[in-house]
């Protein structure tokens, strides 16, 4: 494909339709966000985000890695046995006794992984291309014969010699796998680059194909996307994007920009997102930053003065969805950016009515509050500003009364 | 391939100064502005947004005082669209102002209670305004991912003739992905010969790929802020896009990227704020590596995991022993302390270590794999004892 041809192709996938049912996603935050150097679950918190994720509507949890043993194992096989309504799937190397680890797990899907660029095979594996190709059919083989459902992941795919690629994906194909997982493993692809890669080997191959991306450089979420409109019908996400390095497509991040952005709506409960993500964060040691996208509560905390006269006209000038979409609440603060609007709008809140002309000179002091504290003010700190106020001005009428 | 190789030139304007104080609950102080602006100027970024001297009082001090500090970026003040606005904003002595007004049917209705005709003349107004002051201008639409195109292009290009800069299109509620971007940027470009400047909010994460689509599509300039603070959910990160431009897009922009971290950690604890472990480029995780897998890969060749080396942005690698490590990253860490263990001792201490890490829910500490080590050490040589007497 030129350079004109694949930019043509990707303007005109702009506003494209694509129907929500044949979009999957494959939720990681317990195999790939585990692995993050840092990060460990107890298996009861695993069992309660599976649990989670299948309230909110996930198609697929990949549940951990039964090769590791010992508790791991465990509470894979407890939560393949929670009866949930999503499929659970389990990592794997395609080698015989990790697979037969998640057999023992009962899981129903089995994701098989390999490098398929030259530089991991060179330096990480120390094998041959033939050998990756080998080991991964033989893995395809042996899930196969035990009814899995198998999704073969081309590790550091997006580092990987196009044409051997598409070998790759012509052998797990063959062999009978059900999905080929594309994984930038390093995010190093933007929506251009992933666009064509991914529209290449499905136009070539036909085969179904799944997201894996990374936000080393900020695009995991748009490089799904591009994935998504390349073909692709599964995404491999983590809650809060936690995962090794800068992390993974965020899932709350990708629901709703599919929903809002792409109008493909899901139909998951986004209602429970902010809930879901403050467990993760919580019991990966991490906090859930205010500005984080969707779930982090300063998308609906409004400060400046021309988007609280906006919001208070209407939350459409402002806002692409409401708060309440993802289990948040709308918030008003005073600080250096408030005007009057949005003083009188907040003191009506705090129960007091002020006009216009009380309204400016609290913007002044307010102001002035603000930048010495470094920081919005709290509710009680306005109304004592308030009230400060309101004492001086009584003070000074009643000294002009004096004068006179 | 795709990528494009020609070599262009492409402007970087930061918003951490104005947009990023605008943030709910974010105040600079003079002295962390002033500080700020100079770390900028040192990192080599071509044009800062000082700040809105229609805030008046502080803020005008503030920005006086950046004005003074003698740097080479090119400064910017940032006003509204009423002739008040911009003539307080010459009479502070700032030259280069960005002049930003709504756009979109919805704003205009809404929040103006205007319509179109009322928009054009009131952008004649301005910009007469702004010329007869002598200032160099942008003209920011806000909203202008809502507007209508036609009406966008009409806007465009009374902009250029009347002297603007360049025009700045404003995604205010992330209403764009990658795909529409580059659409939109790109008919822009093909319709009218001036410079376009973007600008992303990160509500739905992809901020910076609208930011690179953006180029993509022919766009000169692009507004960052450091860390992607701002308003709401922040804007595109000024870390990132520079890192994109030079490794996704071979576009080199000449910026002493080591002192990226220094600075995302001074703004961020000016903000009151943490950086992320795992914040894209400059988060401490960003190469720190557990899992068995990556961090075999990582010890036997960084470029297996890695883009770039870590003291391009000023950060350094680690090894973390955890529940994933593997028993090349115990070897590795304990030849980092002189102790070259055998395959059967990193073996048995890996099985210690990761039911430790799993106990502690977190990974282990340097000194807490050196008492493991020890306690191992005695046990097997007590072991060895023990066989003695016994035989």
């Amino acid at each position: 494909m030129t350079e004109l041809d694949l930019l043509t192709d990707f303007s005109q996938k702009a506003g494209v339709t694509i129907d929500p049912k044949d979009i999957k996603l494959d939720d990681t935050t317990l195999r790939d966000g585990e692995q993050t150097a840092g990060v460990v679950f107890a298996n009861d918190e695993k069992i309660y985000i599976a649990k989670m994720l299948d309230k909110v509507g996930v198609h697929q949890i990949e549940a951990g890695i039964p090769a590791m043993g010992g508790d791991e194992k465990d509470a894979i096989k407890k939560i393949a046995g929670l009866n949930l309504n999503c499929s659970v799937l389990a990592w794997n190397r395609p080698v015989k006794s990790d697979i037969q680890a998640s057999v023992d797990c009962g899981v129903d899907a089995v994701a098989l992984s390999i490098s398929s660029s030259d530089i991991h095979i060179e330096h990480k594996l120390q094998k041959s291309r033939e050998w990756v190709l080998e080991t991964m059919k033989a893995g395809v083989d042996f899930a196969k014969s035990h009814n899995l459902y198998v999704s073969v992941n081309a590790e550091d795919a997006s580092r990987s010699d196009m044409e051997f690629l598409l070998q790759f994906a012509r052998t797990a194909k063959d062999a009978g796998a059900d999905r080929l997982r594309y994984c930038d493993t390093l995010g190093i692809l933007d929506p251009f680059e992933t666009f064509l890669r991914v529209k290449n080997i499905i136009d070539i191959m036909g085969v179904d194909m799944e997201m894996h991306t990374h936000n080393d450089f900020g695009m995991a979420i748009a490089n799904a996307i591009a994935g998504i409109k390349a073909g692709a019908i599964y995404v491999n996400t983590t809650i809060n994007g936690l995962g090794e390095r800068a992390g993974n497509a965020a899932f709350e991040e990708l629901v709703m920009a599919l929903k809002y952005v792409e109008g493909v709506d899901l139909g998951f409960n986004t209602n429970l997102f902010r809930n879901l993500s403050e467990y993760v964060a919580r019991v990966s040691s991490r906090v859930l930053p205010t500005w984080k996208p969707i779930v982090g509560g300063n998308l609906f905390v409004y400060e400046d003065e021309d988007k609280v006269k906006g919001i208070l006209a209407d939350p459409v000038t402002y806002e692409l969805f409401k708060e309440t979409d993802v289990g948040l609440e709308r918030q008003y603060v005073l600080g250096k950016y408030s005007g009057i609007s949005s003083i009188t709008h907040k003191m009506d809140m705090l129960g007091v009515k002020v006009d216009k002309k009380q309204a400016k000179e609290l913007v002044e002091i307010i102001r002035k509050k603000t930048v010495a504290s470094k920081r919005a003010l709290f509710d009680i700190e306005i109304l004592d500003t308030y009230k400060e106020y309101k004492d001086k001005s009584k003070t000074v009428k009643y000294g002009k009364g004096k004068d006179k | 391939m795709a990528k494009s190789k020609k070599v262009r030139k492409i402007n970087i304007i930061d918003t951490t100064m104005r947009n990023g104080e605008k943030t709910a609950g974010v105040v600079f102080s003079k002295h962390e502005k002033i500080r700020i602006a100079k770390m900028l100027d040192e990192t080599g970024i071509p044009e800062i947004e000082v700040g809105t001297p229609g805030l008046g009082g502080v803020e005008t001090d503030m920005i006086k005082a950046v004005l003074k500090a003698n740097l080479s970026s090119r400064l910017y003040a940032y006003c509204n669209a009423e002739i008040e606005d911009i003539k307080t904003t010459a009479g502070i002595g700032v030259k280069n102002v960005v002049i930003n007004l709504s756009t979109s049917d919805i704003h205009l209705k809404k929040l103006y209670k205007e319509n179109r005709t009322w928009l054009v003349n009131r952008l004649r107004e301005v910009m007469r305004v702004a010329n007869k002051l002598d200032l160099k201008f942008i003209i920011s639409a806000e909203d202008a991912t809502r507007t209508d195109l036609e009406f966008l292009l009409k806007i465009i290009s009374l902009s250029k003739k009347k002297g603007a800069e360049r025009f700045r299109i404003c995604d205010t509620v992330s209403k764009f992905d990658p795909f529409r971007t580059f659409m939109i940027i790109s008919t822009i470009k093909n319709t009218i010969d001036f410079p376009i400047e973007v600008y992303n909010h990160n509500d739905f994460g992809m901020a910076t790929a609208n930011g690179m689509a953006a180029i993509r599509g022919g766009a000169e300039s692009i507004v960052v802020s450091v860390g992607g603070l701002g308003d709401g959910t922040g804007n595109a990160a000024m870390e990132e896009i520079v890192m994109a431009l030079k490794y996704l897009e071979n576009v080199e922009l000449g910026i002493e990227t080591t002192k990226f971290r220094e600075i995302a950690e001074y703004v961020a604890k000016a903000s009151s704020r943490a950086v992320p472990v795992w914040k894209a480029i400059v988060g401490t995780n960003v190469f720190a590596h557990e899992s068995g897998i990556h961090a075999d890969g990582v010890i036997k060749n960084p470029k297996n995991y890695e883009v770039f080396n870590p003291a391009e942005v000023g950060l350094t690698r680690q090894l973390v022993v955890g529940k994933h490590s593997g028993s090349h990253t115990i070897l590795h860490k304990f030849k980092e302390y002189d102790i070259d263990l055998t395959d059967k001792e990193a073996n048995d201490i890996l099985v210690l270590t990761r039911a430790m890490s799993v106990d502690l829910k977190r990974p282990l500490f340097d000194k807490e794999l050196m008492y493991i080590y020890n306690e191992y050490k005695s046990k097997s040589k007590k072991g060895t004892e023990k066989e003695e007497v016994n035989s």
